[in-house]
């Protein structure tokens, strides 16, 4: 069984890689700069795709490199451009994709994988001739135990669209899914002056700080890359501490691998309530300084 | 220029209000009222302003079931001129899915096609770039902004560890995130407006080869504590010696 597994992250490639280990042979394909994150993780091969990477050359270049190597199942792991390399991919190849897979196994040629619903109320698990799988980052810890991969250049085409410009995103440099202890906060906090604050809270447990979506997204009270949820970090620390946090479900989905959830907001019937061991209904500002002076005493 | 445009726009059960069944853990959809997809209604917006702007028409197209008709009205009140319901929608299928859009859209006239990056219910994220290979026009995705110049589109896409600017020439399809705007809550007279408003719908003319079977749908176990204390003092007590357990 032939596999591809292609991530313009190479830590998620390797994630695949090393969760596929068994009985398959797997190629990976990653943009520069990334092959020595996923370099021993036992694929085959490695191939670099240079040149202006966008959506549309890169599902060429993986289209050309499953026919060419004969590839049974593709992986692709789910990051946005991931998503849509995965999407282009399908339509040009006539393929049969399944989304968000966070667990998959063979059996006689069957695919029995996991995935979430309904924005991570449920986990359903369905059985696929499916080939192309995109794979929810984190679906193995990466193993780098192998020798190292042959790696090979491949040039990209053109890209379809004009890329006029690229800005990094400020990356806060924290490894949210390696975390024990989490203080997270919301929207709930209503300003950014709430920080501080929490900061404090967060020495006071030796934690880190995170965020839902539209802290870290719309707000930017937060880096992109403390946003906790579905589409954000899963993380599963011994504590979290959800602050002025609702408890949508899309934010449920990354914290429920916590240990003990403590809830603080005012709002009674906030559905985090529901996600807690305990909860304090209050104001945080009210709650949150007299915590810390507890924890210190 | 005027502008033709097409929000795709889905239509999926309220997600707060799906309940698991106590003993088997299954969760039952039957019954739970619908809504508007959340990303659906940030396409709607970013579509809507787009012709406020430009001029043209926007043409609302939902793949659902005969139930979704009603819900049309919501994208009118926000805006959307014109609408078609396809009926048919099965399982979760996204080849499918875009298949019967793309057969809808053939037989249309677009300068734009605008959808959510990823729907709030199944997540996917895959429909923009399959409509995109199989219309063989352009994606720019993941749009934080996006502004017409002529016949030329340009768009911040956030990826998740850069921003890119794109742009290309029309007729593109690009797919907005939650960030690009907020979606207007229509005024009254909108929405009696909306309601005397004509909703076509017409069955998909494409089976579906659905290739998954499902084998269950369950709620994710909840063994939480849920202890909630509404006295501060004495809810501090108790959470204090929660943490120094855990942090040891
Ligand atoms: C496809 C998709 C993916 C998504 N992915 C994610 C994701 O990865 N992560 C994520 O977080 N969200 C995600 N979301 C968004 C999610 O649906 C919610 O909108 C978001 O989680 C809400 O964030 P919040 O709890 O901070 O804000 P709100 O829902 O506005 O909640 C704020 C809370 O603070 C409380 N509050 C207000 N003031 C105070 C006070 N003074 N003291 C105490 N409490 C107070 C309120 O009672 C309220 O419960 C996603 C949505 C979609 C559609
Ligand atoms: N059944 C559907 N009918 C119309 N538009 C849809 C449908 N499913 C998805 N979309 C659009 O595609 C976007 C992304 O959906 P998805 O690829 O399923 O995550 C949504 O936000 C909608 O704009």
């Amino acid at each position: 069984m032939k596999t591809l597994i292609f991530a313009d992250d190479g830590e998620i490639a390797g994630q695949i890689c090393s969760y596929l280990k068994t009985g398959t042979e797997n190629y990976v394909a990653t943009l520069p700069g990334e092959e020595s994150k996923c370099g021993k993780t036992g694929a085959k091969q490695i191939f670099v795709l240079n040149g202006k990477p966008d959506s549309s050359n890169v599902s060429i270049a993986l289209k050309e490199l499953k026919d060419r190597e004969s590839i049974d199942y593709v992986f692709i792991g789910s990051t946005a451009f991931g998503r849509d390399v995965a999407g282009k991919l399908s339509g040009l190849g006539n393929m049969k994709p399944l989304s968000e897979i966070t667990s998959i196994a063979f059996k006689d040629g069957i695919a029995v994988t996991t995935r979430f619903l309904y924005g991570g109320k449920s986990v359903l698990t369905e059985e696929s001739n499916s080939n192309l799988f995109v794979t929810a980052p984190g679906i193995s810890e990466i193993v780098q135990d192998k020798p190292g991969s042959p790696v090979q250049q491949l040039n990209l085409n053109d890209p379809a669209v004009k890329i006029v410009g690229e800005e990094k995103k400020s990356a806060g440099g924290v490894d949210l899914e390696k975390a024990k202890v989490i203080v997270s906060i919301g929207r709930g906090l209503g300003k950014p002056d709430g920080i501080p604050m929490v900061e404090q809270l967060a020495k006071a447990v030796k934690g880190e700080i995170a965020g839902s979506r539209p802290v870290c997204l719309d707000y930017h009270w937060l880096s992109e890359d403390r946003q906790v949820g579905l589409s954000g970090k899963k993380v599963k620390p011994k504590l979290y501490i959800a602050v002025g946090i609702s408890g949508q479900i899309q934010h449920i989905a990354g914290m429920r691998g916590a240990k003990t959830v403590i809830a603080i907001n005012k709002d009674k019937t906030a559905p985090i309530f529901e996600e807690c061991d305990y909860g304090l209904i209050g104001d945080l500002y009210q709650i949150v300084p007299k915590l810390v002076a507890s924890l210190l005493a | 220029m005027p502008l033709n445009i097409i929000v795709l726009i889905k239509v999926i059960p309220d997600l707060e209000q799906i309940k698991a069944n106590a003993s088997t853990g299954e969760v039952q959809t039957d019954r739970i009222p619908l809504r508007l997809e959340t990303l659906s209604e940030n396409a709607i917006e970013a579509a809507v302003q787009l012709r406020e702007k430009h001029g043209g028409k926007v043409f609302g197209l939902i793949f659902g079931k005969q139930e979704s008709a009603p819900l049309m009205k919501k994208a009118y009140a926000m805006g959307v001129d014109e609408g078609t319901v396809l009926t048919g929608y099965g399982e979760n299928n996204p080849m499918h899915t875009a298949e019967v859009l793309c057969q809808k859209i053939r037989t249309m006239q677009f300068d734009l096609i605008i959808s959510g990056n990823q729907s709030a219910d199944t997540y996917t994220g895959l429909l923009p770039g399959i409509i995109s290979s199989k219309l063989n026009i352009n994606l720019l995705s993941n749009a934080l902004t996006l502004s017409i110049d002529q016949a030329t589109i340009t768009v911040r896409s956030s990826l998740d560890r850069k921003i890119q600017n794109l742009s290309s020439q029309l007729p593109a399809i690009v797919s907005v995130t939650q960030e690009t705007n907020q979606p207007r809550l229509p005024p009254v007279m909108q929405i009696m407006a909306a309601g005397r408003k004509q909703i076509v719908t017409e069955a998909a003319q494409v089976a579906d080869t659905a290739n998954v079977k499902r084998i269950s749908n369950k709620a994710p176990k909840s063994e939480r504590r849920k202890q909630l204390f509404e006295k501060t003092d004495e809810g501090i007590v108790a959470i204090v010696k929660a943490i120094k357990e855990e942090i040891r």
